[in-house]
């Protein structure tokens, strides 16, 4: 009897060993690669607390970050605020951020770019080697957006159309990370007085914060709707010039245009329409489009899904954008018409990062092809004086994907052109010129956003653009401007854009 | 008395004269950084201690089985070279002006330790004591209870300590071997009448309640180990073990799951009346959560076997202390399996759970061997208490279960543990040896 | 480089500490198999002794069903767990019937049961030889007797 119920009490007992080894194979090996790269883990913490972490380099060698050991604690001190938000921090006491954290093993050399070396090195247990970096990012272009923005909460980023190179990515308000980066005994008091602070300067608004676009998803939606085939630069509609005054009643819901700053209503084809920023014609066109392929068109530019800044192996994560509700970090279908036309304005569920924003000016800069941004450059050997060494050990660079047509996005491009420099488009955008000062006979293509937030709140003032974009030139630099609360797209946003330009242009020679 | 050669033992003993020297020699060189052996008297020591119990057992002629000592003498191993490699002042003793550190201190109780396994593997001629004086047996475990609830004194949260000059004990780890005792012998005397009376309940049958009352008043014990001393770990070893006993008894599984449900039912009632169960259990659903305040403990003892690898840091290699301070609190005790985890990885990690896992098996097998039905019972129940305690501390390390803070048999520091641990094994082996007499004086038809 | 060595050095012992578990473990699954098999021979002596019974149907799973019981020369069969054969099943009485082996051949007999002993079918009134083969009904449990 006994003898019986023990065996099979041995079978139970058997089963619980083989859950508890399960269990014990679960963190040692499944788990073990995401537990080892996790910030709190306390072998990153030892590793932190007294290896060397290499040097950082803007694009042109220009110091941004550096460590010293005193005593067996390694520091680090941050050269410029302006990058906070591309860098990151790199704390013994809450971790790291942005590029310190996702090359963090780079950065103290346990991780060799090159993979036997790095095999031999972890076999032998050597101690790891740092490695530096450097940047796609000018420091100077950098400074002079911070500087541009000011005091305003915002964003601006900047790329190159074609390379995917990250020219500029500020978010303001910044803050200094030296102090949390330093003694961990005493990182708590700035840490905690940046937490309390109610401007959010923790925030990295140009690929964290989402906002409502406003005008400038009219560049999408030209750009789709030109792609499918649904309209051409001729397009017109009918009833528009009279419901520019009566409004478009969809679904019994009425769209109303907005303040065209006293130019009359007229029956206006594409240019004309994204000059004055026609909310009824574009409505309009994303009603041609339809849901389906409005969505369809959104992914291919990277909304409706996470979106990272490379190299891809170690990014820099992007927040999502969505043209929908947000369903499981994707796009939910459209409610209705009423959201499907607000959306093709920008208003409606409508909600984008500076990042996806600044990609969008970049396909169309680059003929419809889509840049994959990166902003690390290349991994170097690690010198002790602060100069960029020679030895390069690792490069980055990316390739693009083609999202719409060349066609498509060329005739996008010229009615871009025209918002910027044309005669309404001038006379809409009022005093703000925002063709490129100090340059002469080249032009800028963009479009302004004032993005309508409801209530007393005054909108967000966005620009997207790219120069040189006049015919036959190739687009050098595309830009998203974001300046939150800042009041009209073209009072604001759009003459930071263009001096953000011209500067890049300056700067590099062209 | 003959002696009895024990060759199968012997056998198994020789790689761990060998393994603990080299564990310790490893350790010494990772930690000097210098190609030389280093101190060996602990190591000597421990292997000393084992043969010697090996033949201890051969010089009184002992028949019992030839595979625990060894699977005890292995575990021992790798938590003395373990221990040996922790900082030694996390835990140690000065009596008589001697000061000893932790695996020095670890080294004398397994000494005592292995003396009273021979000690009650001969001396246990036959069972009578521990049948017949099973109330008296039930009443000394109660008044442990009481006088742990009444003298005892808090560490980490859990009042189970009594302290007696020179040492401190916890009369839980006695109290434990004292509940296995009263079960098996209530169970021998009731278990036809638990198997074969009965009464219907809708479709489920359960014996007359009279039968069940010691089952209720353990329950009631349990409850208040859990209420009084916040010892959750204990709480869910002694029930878990009882509950074993009652199936090997019946073979009833309805009496499991209603014991179960029963513990289920307690445990909630528990979770909503008491804070600290239900910290655990949030601590438990989610340590990343709270990673630096609650969850630290879970949290790096994670972090620990993700170092671990499969193979290991290497012993010495692995991150023990971080700025002065220990990575995972109670590394010693509560976590010496995670540290085994982490230094000799995911192999060392199935190795030790292998000894364990021989351990339970053999306990098993004297059980259904055994002559009688106090015997087997009594077996079964010393085997799921060790069995079950170290599936409850490693699966609590793992985060399969919540963590409580009970010790790993033979492998944690910590003297009260050990001795138990020994006398459960000497039980073990004095059953295992009346069994081997028995069929040689009358062969079976 | 002389680090390196060192590390070298203590990577090889490292393995050689692992490597001396596993040897370990190894014997200890040698002894446990050995054990075993030496069990199993016994079993298949005793079991080319006198003869088993199968379980060919158990509604209450005790003796389980698909299991076979190795047979002494006396059984007795009920719901008493002092019988030989303990048989859980609410038809079966406490001392329902005997099985023994008298010199050759088997025999049942029932000792009085409320629901009867039944051989290939039939309810026996008096003590019956069995065949190798025959079927046993005790309450719900069937069983078959095997050599």
């Amino acid at each position: 009897m006994i003898a019986t119920n023990v065996r099979r009490l041995g079978l139970y007992l058997m089963l619980a060993f083989a859950v508890v080894s399960a269990s014990i194979a679960w963190w040692q090996v499944l788990e073990a690669p995401q537990l080892a790269t996790r910030a709190d883990n306390p072998e990153v913490i030892a590793a932190r607390r007294s290896l060397l972490r290499g040097t950082i380099f803007d694009a042109t060698g220009q110091v941004l970050a550096t460590s010293q050991v005193i005593d067996g604690l390694s520091t680090r001190t941050y050269a410029d605020p302006a990058f906070t938000h591309v860098i990151g921090y790199s704390s013994l006491r809450f971790g790291s951020t942005g590029i310190e954290a996702a090359f963090e093993d780079v950065l103290v050399g346990r991780t060799d770019p090159n993979p036997i070396r790095d095999i031999v090195n972890d076999v032998l247990n050597r101690q790891p080697e740092p490695r530096d970096l450097s940047l796609t990012i000018d420091r100077r272009l950098q400074d002079f957006a911070a500087n541009e923005l000011g005091g305003d909460a915002g964003a601006v980023v900047a790329l190159d159309p074609i390379s995917g190179q990250i020219l500029a990515m500020v978010s303001v308000p910044s803050f200094d990370a030296t102090p949390i980066s330093g003694d961990p005994d005493v990182a708590q008091e700035p840490m905690d007085a940046l937490r309390g602070n109610e401007a959010e300067p923790l925030l990295a608004r140009a690929r964290q914060g989402r906002y409502v676009p406003g005008s400038i998803m009219k560049v999408f939606t030209t750009a789709a709707a030109l792609d499918a085939g649904v309209i051409t630069p001729d397009t017109t509609f009918a009833d528009q010039p009279e419901q520019e005054t009566n409004g478009f009643v969809v679904d019994g819901f009425p769209i109303r245009e907005h303040d065209l700053g006293g130019i009359a209503p007229s029956l206006w084809p594409l240019s004309e329409a994204l000059q004055v920023s026609s909310n009824i014609y574009f409505a309009h066109v994303g009603l041609e489009l339809g849901a389906e392929r409005f969505l369809e068109y959104a992914r291919q530019f990277g909304f409706c899904g996470p979106m990272q800044i490379g190299p891809l192996d170690r990014p820099l994560s992007v927040a999502p954008s969505y043209v929908t509700a947000a369903e499981n970090g994707e796009c939910s279908a459209f409610s209705g018409d009423v959201e499907l036309a607000t959306a093709a304005f920008g208003q409606g569920s409508v909600l984008a990062t500076p990042v996806q924003m600044a990609l969008l000016a970049a396909t169309i800069a680059g003929d419809g092809v889509m840049p994959q941004p990166y902003v690390v450059r290349d991994v170097r050997a690690h010198t002790d004086d602060g100069t960029l060494s020679q030895t390069v050990l690792d490069e980055f660079g990316s390739g693009g994907t083609r999202v719409i047509s060349t066609q498509a996005a060329r005739a996008t491009r010229t009615a871009m052109v025209d918002a910027v420099n044309g005669e309404l488009g001038r006379l809409y955008a009022g005093q703000a010129d925002v063709t490129l000062y100090g340059i002469g006979g080249q032009r800028s293509a963009g479009k302004t956003g004032t993005a309508q937030l409801g209530g007393e709140q005054a909108p967000h003032s966005w620009f997207i653009g790219f120069a040189p974009a006049q015919e036959g030139a190739t687009p050098q630099i595309a830009v998203a401007v974001l300046v939150e609360s800042g009041g009209s797209g073209s009072g604001r946003a759009a003459p930071i854009a263009g001096r953000v330009m011209a500067e890049y242009l300056r700067l590099s020679g062209g | 008395m003959r002696i009895a050669w024990r060759g199968a033992e012997l056998r198994l003993l020789l790689p761990i004269i060998v393994l603990v020297p080299l564990g310790f020699a490893v350790t010494h060189i990772a930690l000097s950084g210098m190609f030389e052996p280093g101190p060996m008297e602990l190591a000597i020591g421990y292997v000393a201690i084992i043969v010697g119990a090996h033949f201890l057992l051969v010089a009184f002629g002992h028949r019992g089985d030839q595979l625990l000592l060894p699977a005890v003498g292995a575990m021992g191993a790798v938590g003395i070279v373990m221990l040996n490699r922790l900082p030694q002042d996390l835990a140690g003793t000065s009596a008589l002006g001697i000061e000893l550190g932790m695996a020095a201190t670890q080294l004398l109780w397994f000494a005592v330790g292995m003396v009273a396994m021979v000690a009650v593997a001969v001396g246990l001629r036959d069972d009578g004591i521990l049948r017949h004086y099973k109330y008296s047996w039930a009443a000394i475990g109660i008044l442990l209870l009481a006088a742990t609830v009444v003298f005892g004194y808090e560490v980490n949260g859990a009042r189970l300590w009594i302290d007696l000059g020179p040492v401190s004990v916890q009369p839980g780890e006695i109290l434990k071997i004292v509940l296995v005792i009263f079960i098996a012998a209530y169970l021998a005397e009731t278990r036809t009448l638990l198997t074969s009376a009965r009464l219907r309940i809708g479709p489920i049958s359960v014996p007359p309640l009279p039968y069940f009352l010691p089952m209720l008043a353990l329950f009631g014990i349990v409850m208040l180990i859990v209420v009084r001393l916040n010892d959750l770990g204990t709480a869910l070893l002694f029930f878990g073990t009882f509950l074993i006993m009652l199936f090997v008894a019946t073979g009833r599984r309805s009496y499991v799951l209603i014991g179960l449900v029963l513990f289920a039912a307690g445990f909630y009632v528990a979770y909503q009346l008491f804070g600290h169960v239900q910290a655990r259990v949030d601590v438990w659903l989610d340590p990343f959560a709270d990673p630096l305040g609650a969850g630290f403990q879970p949290v790096r003892a994670l972090y620990a076997f993700g170092r671990g690898g499969v193979f290991g840091e290497g012993l010495g290699q692995g991150l023990v202390t971080l700025g002065g301070n220990l990575t995972i609190p109670f590394v010693h005790t509560d976590f010496i399996f995670t540290a085994v985890a982490e230094e000799l990885g995911l192999l060392g990690a199935f190795a030790l759970l292998g000894f364990a896992a021989v351990l339970v098996f053999r306990g098993l097998r004297i059980a259904a061997l055994a002559r009688d039905d106090f015997s087997g019972l009594l077996a079964v129940g010393l085997t799921a208490s060790l069995g079950l305690q170290t599936l409850i501390i490693i699966g609590g390390n793992t985060k399969l279960i919540p963590l409580t803070g009970i010790t790993l048999p033979f492998v944690s520091y910590g003297g009260s543990s050990i001795l138990a641990s020994s006398i459960m094994v000497g039980l073990l082996l004095s059953i295992s040896h009346r069994t081997a007499v028995g069929a040689d004086v009358e062969p079976e038809a | 480089m002389t680090g390196d060595i060192l590390r070298i050095l203590l990577l090889l012992l490292q393995l050689g500490f692992v490597a001396l578990l596993y040897l370990l473990l190894m014997r200890f699954a040698g002894s446990l198999l050995k054990d075993l098999r030496s069990a199993e021979q016994a079993q298949i002596a005793s079991r080319s002794g006198i003869g088993r019974l199968s379980v060919l149907e158990s509604p209450e799973d005790e003796p389980p069903a698909g299991t076979t019981i190795a047979l002494g020369p006396i059984n007795s069969i009920g719901r008493n767990v002092n019988n030989t054969i303990y048989v859980e099943d609410d038809f079966v009485s406490t001392n329902h019937a005997m099985l023994t082996f008298r010199g050759r051949s088997w025999f049942i007999e029932d000792q009085g049961s409320t629901n009867g002993t039944y051989v290939n079918g039939h309810r026996i009134e008096r003590p019956v030889a069995l065949s190798f083969g025959d079927e046993l009904t005790i309450g719900r449990v069937r069983m078959r007797l095997d050599r």
